[in-house]
């Protein structure tokens, strides 16, 4: 899968860590506000 | 991940979220947060840190390496209307620089409400280049009203 400016972001189901609670999100419910999505490759790393 | 938490309240402040994922569970965003990301920012990170077991997101954003079973260190700015308007995928061993990623962000949002061009290295307060209806008046002579010195 390849990803292109102008394309929609795929939308995804996943759990979180977010607060100090596990919960479920999915990217479609922060439709009408930015969205800034990171990938890192792990916790405990360096960088 | 660290410097991100930090500059949160400034996504806030334009109204974006942070959506962080690697492939570690969730247990293991709790434990990172509490025993290290909690130590390095006062509150440690307030935005959701997303398990994404075997890639499947980053599948889908096409940064899943599967030599190392990691997501390769990314961004994606996706606009209200949930479209794409900026990625890069760095390697490993690179941080990122969150400074940009909030000037993007920035631009974009200038970009959208005024129509304006962005230049090269701009950042708030710094002149755009306003769209002519007739490319012709523009063309060849930005040199006029734009200087290289401003990318900087």
């Amino acid at each position: 899968m390849e990803i292109r400016i102008g394309d929609e972001a795929p939308d995804f189901e996943a759990q979180a860590y977010h607060q100090g609670h596990i919960q479920t999100l999915r990217l479609s419910q922060y439709r009408r506000q930015w969205v800034i999505l990171l990938f890192y490759p792990g916790d405990f790393t360096f960088v | 991940m660290a410097a991100v938490a930090v500059k949160y309240p400034a996504f806030q402040e334009l109204g974006a979220e942070i959506l962080a994922a690697s492939v570690d569970s969730v247990k293991t965003h709790q434990e990172w947060h509490e025993k290290e990301l909690s130590r390095m920012v006062k509150g440690g990170a307030l935005y959701p840190m997303i398990s994404d077991p075997e890639g499947k997101i980053g599948r889908l954003y096409g940064v899943y390496d599967a030599k190392t079973g990691l997501d390769l260190r990314s961004h994606f700015v996706i606009d209200p209307q949930g479209i794409v308007q900026a990625m890069e995928i760095v390697a490993a061993p690179i941080g990122r620089n969150v400074s940009e990623i909030l000037r993007q962000l920035r631009a974009l949002q200038h970009y959208q409400a005024t129509g304006d061009y962005i230049p090269c290295g701009w950042e708030p307060g710094k002149p755009t280049l306003t769209k002519s209806p007739d490319a012709s008046t523009t063309s060849g002579k930005v040199w006029e009203i734009w200087k290289p010195r401003n990318a900087f």
